[in-house]
C-alpha cells in the first residue's frame, strides 16, 4: 500500500515526503485511473538516485481547481494544506493559492494550487488563471447530482486555454459524509461514467472527515512529478543531440515542424 | 653523584619529621666524600632541632601563667550561667504579653476595617442619594451631562453594597431611592436618544457630539456608536447623494468627465475617511480603544449603499454591461463587422481600473486604522480574543458590497482588456511595416507597446489577482498569437531566387519564364517579390529574437513594479507568490521564442544556405588534386578553386549580415561553417590526391580557415579538426610516416578520424600502395 512508502509530518507548513521511489501510485478506483503502475518509470527512477534531476531550480507543477461554487474546493484544499475545516461558507473571489512542499524521491518538490471562484460573475478573472496547467481538478458535490453535470462544463473551458494532452485530469466528488452508502455508490457510477468520458481520473473525498485527501493529492503529486522529470530528461536529451555535430546533416525536410510532433507525441504517452 | 644526594636531601627536606638521610643509606655509604657530605647534613639538621627544641622551652613560663588565670575564672562562669537563666525568664514573659497585645490590635485593626467599610457603605449611600438628588436637579435644569455623570456614579458602584443596604434597617428608604435612581436612569436614557435624534435631524452637530459623549456614561456603548454613525451615514449620504447629482449634471467635454466615476467614489472614500479621522479621537476618549471597528462598521453599510448607486449609476451610464457583452460575442465570432471598437473600450477601461484603485486604496485606510486601533485595544487579551478580532477585520474588508462589486467589475474588465489587447495587437501585426535599414519591423514594437499598456493599466488597479490575470492573459497573447504569426512567417521559408538560378545558367532562367508564361503571365516583379519575401523572412528572424529579448525586459520591470505595489501594503499573504508564479511563466515564453528563432536559423541554413554552397563546394571535384610540378604552379598563379569559393561564400554572407542581428548573423555563420566543413569532407573522400595535390589541398585548407575565422567570433578550428587531420594525412610523405603522428607519437594531437577512416584517406593517395596501407598497424 501506498502508505508504506509514503511520511507525513505533522503541521502547517508541512513537508510531504515520498521516501522511496515505488510508491503512492496508487489510483482511487481502477474504472478511472490515468495510470496502473505502481512504479514510476525507470528512467525516472534512475535519475532522481542520481540526483540528476536536469537543470536549475526546483520543480513546481501548476494545479488549477475548478468546478460549481459551493462543491467545496477551497475547503478540500484547506483540509490538504492547512489540516482545517471551516463550517462557515466563504465564497472565494478571484483566486486563491497555495504552494504545498514534497520530497519525492529526495528530489523537492512543489505543488501550486490554485483555487478558483465558483461564481459565474467571477469566471472571467478566474479563467485567466487556466493556462500551463498541469493538473486540472474537476470537483463536484456527491450530495448535488447537478455539479457532476456542470464538470464538463468547467473542464472545456479549463481545457481551451491549455494545450492539448499537456494536462493530467482529475475528477473529484466531495462532502462524501453527506451521502448515504448506497446513493454514494450510485452517483460515483455516474461519475466514473463522465471520468472516462474525460479522460480523468475519478476520486471521492471528504474534506470534512478528510477522507481520502492526502491520499488524492499524493496521487496527483506523484504523477505530476513524473511527467515534469520526464519532460526535463527529454529536454535534456533533445539539448545534448544539438550539440553533437551530427545533427546538420538530418535538416532536409520540414526541419520546422518536427519537434513540436516530437513533444506532442511523448506527452500523451500516458 | 652530588646530585643524587642533594633530591634525597630535598624529599627529606618535605618530609621534615624525619631525618634527611635514613639509616640504609647511610650505611649504604662507602665513599668518604659522600660520608662527609652525609655527616654535614646530619650535623645542620641536629642543629636546627636544637633551635627548636629551645623555642618549644621559652613558651612554658606563658603558657603556666595562661592556665592560673583560667583557674581564677571558673566561680566567675557561674556567677553567668544564673544570670543567663534569668534572662531567658524574662524574654519569654515579655513574648507572651507581646503575643496578647499584638491579638488585642488585630481585633482593633479589623474593627477598624470594618468601620472603614461602614463609612463606605455610608458614603455609597449617602452617594446614592446625592446621585438621586443631583440627578433630579441636573434632569430639572437640562444638564443632562451632570446627570449622566450621576448615573454613571451610580452604575459604577458595587451591586453588592446596594444589595445590603437595601437588607438594612434604612432598607425601605433606599429602595425607594434606588427606585427613583432607575426611573432616572431609564429617563435620562429616553431623553437622551430623544435629544440626539433630534439634534441629528436638524443637523445639529455640537448637540449630537453632546449627547454622543453621554452614551457611555449610560453604559450604552454600542448604541452610542450605533447612533453617532447613523448620524455619520446621514452625512456622507448627503454628500454622496449630492455629488451624484453632479456627475449626472456633468458636460461631457469635462475635463474629468471620462473618469467622473472614480471621482465620484473618490470623493465619497475621502469624506469617510475624513469622517474617521476626525472623530476617531472622540470615540477613543469617550468610548475606549478597540471601538473603531464597530464605528466603521456602520459607516462601512453606508458606504456600500452609496457605492451600489454609484456603480449602478456608471454601468447605466457607461453602458458597461452592454459593452461587456459586446465584447464577448466579438470574441467568439471572427466576422469584422460586427466586432466592437477596441480603442472605444479605452476610457472605460481606465476608468474602472481606477475605480478599483480608489476602492483598495480606502479599503488599505480602514485596513490599518482598525488593526493599530485593535492592537493598542486588545494588547492585554488573549490569543483567541486578538483572532476574534482578525477575524471580524477580514469578515468586513472581504464581505463588504464594495469588495464584491469591485471585484465583479474587474471580472469584466479582464474579458474586456483581454479583448483590447488581442485586437489591437491583431491590428499591430496587420499594419505592420518595414523600414530599409532597420532590422524589425514595426509590429515587436507596437505589440510590446500594447501589452506593456493592457499589463499597466491592469496593474493600476492595486488589484494584484487582476494584474496576474492580465500577465497570463499577455503570456498567451505572446505565446500563441503573437509567436503564431512569426512562426507562419517562418514557415514561408526563405526562397531560392531567380537571380541564382540566372547565376546557375541560362537555361534554368529560360524554365522559369517558360513555367511563368505557360501559367499565363509573365511576372515581371518576380525578382523583387522575392527580395521581399528573403527580406521577410530575416526581419521576421530579428523580430523573434528581439520578442524572446523584451519579453525578459518586460519580466524584469514587472518585478521592480510589483514589489513596489507590494511594499506599499496592497495584495494579501500569497501576492509574491501568485506574481512569482506568473512572470515566471512569461518567462518561459521567452524560451520559445529563442527555439523559434534556432528553427528559423535551421531553415534558412538547409533552403538558402546549402543549396548555394554545395555546388560550389562540388566544384572542388572538378579540379584534379592529381597533379604534377608543373600543374601545381599553375594553380600557385591562378587559383582553381578556393578563391572563387571565398568570394562566393563573401557576397552570400553579405546579404545576410546586412539583413540581421549581429546575434542572429553569429548563430548563421557558425552554422554556415559547419556545413562547409561537412561539404567539404565528402568531397575530398570521392578526390584522388598526388603529393603535390595533398600539398595543394592543404594550401587550400588553410585559405579557407583564415577566411572562415575572419567572419566567425567563435573559434571554428573544432570544427575543422577532422579535414586539418585530412590534409595532413594527403600530406605525407609515404604511407609509414603516419605512424609518426599516430599513437603514442601522437603528441598534443587528438585524432578525430577513427583507424578505418586514415586507412580511406590514406588510399585518396594514388601514389600510396593499398598493401602498405593495408599492414599498418593502427
Amino acid at each position: 500500500s501506498w502508505k508504506a512508502g509514503l511520511d507525513w509530518t505533522l503541521g502547517k507548513t508541512s513537508l510531504h515526503i515520498f521516501k522511496q521511489l515505488l510508491c503512492c501510485l496508487q489510483w482511487y478506483t481502477p474504472e478511472a485511473c490515468l495510470q496502473f503502475k505502481d512504479h514510476f518509470q525507470a528512467q525516472v527512477r534512475s535519475a532522481c538516485h542520481q540526483r540528476n534531476t536536469g537543470t536549475v531550480g526546483l520543480k513546481i507543477s501548476k494545479v488549477v481547481v475548478v468546478g460549481d461554487l459551493f462543491v467545496g474546493k477551497t475547503s478540500l484544499i484547506n483540509r490538504f494544506c492547512k489540516d482545517i475545516f471551516d463550517r462557515d461558507y466563504k465564497a472565494t473571489i478571484g483566486v486563491d493559492f497555495e504552494i504545498e512542499r514534497f520530497e519525492i524521491a529526495g528530489v523537492p518538490y512543489n505543488l501550486q494550487i490554485w483555487d478558483t471562484a465558483g461564481q459565474e460573475k467571477f469566471k472571467c478573472i478566474a479563467s485567466a488563471y487556466y493556462r500551463g496547467a498541469e493538473v486540472i481538478v474537476t470537483v463536484f458535490d456527491l450530495a448535488d447530482i447537478q455539479t457532476l453535470d456542470h464538470t464538463k462544463q468547467w473542464l472545456e473551458d479549463a481545457l481551451r486555454e491549455n494545450e492539448p494532452g499537456s494536462s493530467f485530469i482529475f475528477l473529484v466528488g466531495t462532502k462524501k459524509d453527506l451521502v448515504s452508502g448506497a446513493t454514494c455508490e450510485r452517483t460515483e457510477r455516474d461519475a466514473i461514467r463522465f471520468a472516462s468520458e474525460m479522460q480523468a481520473e475519478y476520486w471521492s473525498v471528504s474534506a470534512k472527515t478528510g477522507e481520502n485527501v492526502k491520499e488524492f493529492f499524493s496521487r496527483v503529486a506523484a504523477l505530476a512529478f513524473e511527467r515534469s522529470m520526464l519532460k526535463e530528461l527529454e529536454k535534456s536529451n533533445g539539448r545534448m543531440a544539438q550539440i553533437g555535430a551530427g545533427n546538420l546533416i538530418k535538416l532536409e525536410g520540414n526541419s520546422l515542424d518536427a519537434p513540436e510532433s516530437n513533444s506532442q507525441a511523448s506527452l500523451s504517452c500516458c | 653523584m652530588a646530585a643524587a644526594a642533594g633530591l634525597a636531601l630535598r624529599t627529606a627536606g618535605a618530609d621534615g619529621s624525619s631525618s634527611c638521610l635514613s639509616m640504609e643509606r647511610i650505611r649504604a655509604l662507602t665513599d668518604l666524600r659522600e660520608l662527609e657530605a652525609a655527616y654535614g647534613c646530619l650535623c645542620a639538621e641536629e642543629k636546627v632541632v636544637e633551635e627548636e627544641l629551645e623555642a618549644l622551652l621559652e613558651q612554658q613560663g606563658t603558657i603556666e601563667n595562661k592556665m592560673v588565670a583560667l583557674h581564677r575564672m571558673g566561680p566567675n562562669l557561674q556567677l553567668i550561667e544564673g544570670d543567663t537563666r534569668q534572662l531567658a525568664g524574662m524574654i519569654t514573659f515579655t513574648w507572651n504579653l507581646a503575643e496578647n497585645v499584638s491579638s488585642k490590635v488585630r481585633q482593633l485593626d479589623l474593627a477598624k476595617n470594618r468601620l472603614y467599610q461602614a463609612i463606605q457603605r455610608a458614603d455609597d449611600i449617602l452617594d446614592l442619594k446625592f446621585c438621586m438628588d443631583g440627578v433630579q436637579t441636573a434632569l430639572r435644569n437640562e444638564d443632562y451631562e451632570q446627570a449622566a455623570a450621576h448615573i454613571h456614579r451610580y452604575l459604577s458602584l458595587d451591586k453588592s453594597v446596594i444589595e445590603l443596604s437595601r437588607q438594612g434597617k434604612e432598607g425601605s428608604i433606599i429602595d425607594a431611592n434606588l427606585k427613583l435612581l432607575q426611573e432616572a436612569e431609564q429617563r435620562l436614557k429616553t431623553i437622551v436618544t430623544e435629544k440626539f435624534d433630534i439634534a441629528m435631524k436638524q443637523g445639529d452637530l455640537p448637540q449630537v457630539e453632546r449627547f454622543f459623549k453621554i452614551f457611555p456614561l449610560l453604559g450604552l456603548h454600542e448604541e452610542g456608536l450605533s447612533k453617532f454613525s447613523e448620524y455619520l451615514c446621514k452625512q456622507v449620504a448627503n454628500k454622496a447623494e449630492e455629488n451624484l447629482l453632479l456627475v449626472m449634471g456633468t458636460d461631457m467635454s469635462d475635463r474629468r468627465a471620462a473618469v467622473i466615476f472614480a471621482d465620484t467614489l473618490t470623493l465619497l472614500f475621502e469624506g469617510i475617511a475624513r469622517i474617521v479621522e476626525t472623530h476617531q479621537p472622540i470615540v477613543e476618549t469617550y468610548y475606549g480603544l478597540g471601538r473603531l471597528y464597530t464605528l466603521i462598521k456602520h459607516l462601512q453599510v453606508e458606504c456600500d449603499r452609496q457605492v451600489e448607486n454609484v456603480v449602478d449609476k456608471f454601468i447605466k451610464q457607461r453602458d458597461y454591461h452592454r459593452q461587456f457583452q459586446q465584447v464577448q460575442n466579438s470574441m467568439m465570432r471572427s466576422s469584422a463587422t460586427e466586432k466592437i471598437e477596441p480603442r472605444e473600450l479605452d476610457p472605460i477601461l481606465t476608468e474602472v481600473t481606477l475605480m478599483n484603485a480608489r476602492s483598495e486604496l480606502y479599503l488599505r485606510f480602514i485596513k490599518r486604522r482598525i488593526i493599530s486601533d485593535f492592537e493598542v485595544g486588545d494588547s492585554m487579551a488573549s490569543e483567541e480574543v486578538k483572532q476574534e478580532h482578525q477575524k471580524y477585520l477580514d469578515k468586513l474588508l472581504n464581505n463588504c458590497l464594495l469588495s464584491r462589486t469591485m471585484q465583479e467589475l474587474i471580472g469584466y474588465y479582464i474579458t474586456m482588456e483581454e479583448y483590447f489587447m488581442r485586437e489591437t495587437v491583431n491590428k499591430a501585426v496587420a499594419m505592420d511595416t518595414y523600414e530599409k535599414g532597420q532590422l524589425i519591423s514595426s509590429m515587436v514594437d507596437d505589440v510590446f507597446y500594447i501589452v506593456k499598456k493592457c499589463i499597466g493599466r491592469a496593474l493600476s488597479s492595486s488589484s494584484i489577482d487582476c494584474l496576474c490575470a492580465m500577465i497570463n492573459h499577455s503570456t498567451t497573447e505572446l505565446e500563441s498569437n503573437f509567436r503564431e504569426v512569426l512562426y507562419n512567417k517562418l514557415k514561408l521559408g526563405f526562397p531560392a531566387t531567380t537571380f541564382q538560378d540566372f547565376q546557375r545558367g541560362v537555361t534554368s532562367a529560360v524554365n522559369i519564364m517558360h513555367s511563368s508564361l505557360q501559367q499565363g503571365k509573365f511576372d515581371t516583379k518576380g525578382i523583387e517579390s522575392t527580395d521581399e519575401a528573403k527580406q521577410s523572412f530575416l526581419v521576421t528572424l530579428n523580430n523573434v529574437e528581439v520578442c524572446s529579448e523584451n519579453i525578459m525586459t518586460l519580466k524584469k520591470t514587472l518585478e521592480s513594479d510589483c514589489s513596489k505595489l507590494l511594499s506599499q501594503g496592497f495584495g494579501g499573504e500569497q501576492a509574491q507568490a501568485k506574481i512569482d508564479s506568473c512572470l515566471s511563466d512569461m518567462a518561459a515564453v521567452s524560451n520559445k521564442f529563442r527555439d523559434l528563432l534556432q528553427e528559423g536559423l535551421n531553415e534558412l541554413n538547409s533552403s538558402a544556405i546549402k543549396p548555394q554552397v554545395k555546388p560550389w563546394i562540388n566544384l572542388f571535384l572538378s579540379v584534379s588534386h592529381n597533379i604534377e610540378e608543373e600543374e601545381f604552379n599553375d594553380y600557385e598563379a591562378n587559383d582553381p578553386w578556393v578563391q572563387q569559393f571565398i568570394v562566393n561564400l563573401e557576397q552570400q554572407m553579405a546579404e545576410f549580415k546586412a539583413g540581421l542581428s549581429p546575434v542572429i548573423y553569429d548563430s548563421l555563420t557558425s552554422l554556415m561553417t559547419s556545413l562547409v566543413a561537412v561539404e567539404l569532407e565528402k568531397v575530398v573522400l570521392k578526390s584522388t590526391f598526388s603529393r603535390l595535390g595533398g600539398l595543394q589541398f592543404d594550401k587550400e585548407l588553410r585559405s579557407l580557415v583564415a577566411y572562415l575565422t575572419t567572419v566567425t567570433t567563435w573559434t571554428i578550428r573544432d570544427k575543422f579538426a577532422r579535414l586539418s587531420q585530412m590534409a595532413t594525412i594527403l600530406n605525407l610523405e609515404r604511407v609509414t610516416e603516419i605512424l609518426d603522428y599516430w599513437g603514442p607519437n601522437s603528441g598534443p594531437l587528438t585524432w578525430r578520424l577513427t583507424p578505418a577512416e586514415v586507412r580511406q584517406v590514406l588510399a585518396l593517395r594514388i601514389d600510396f600502395r593499398s598493401e602498405d596501407i593495408k599492414r599498418l598497424r593502427l
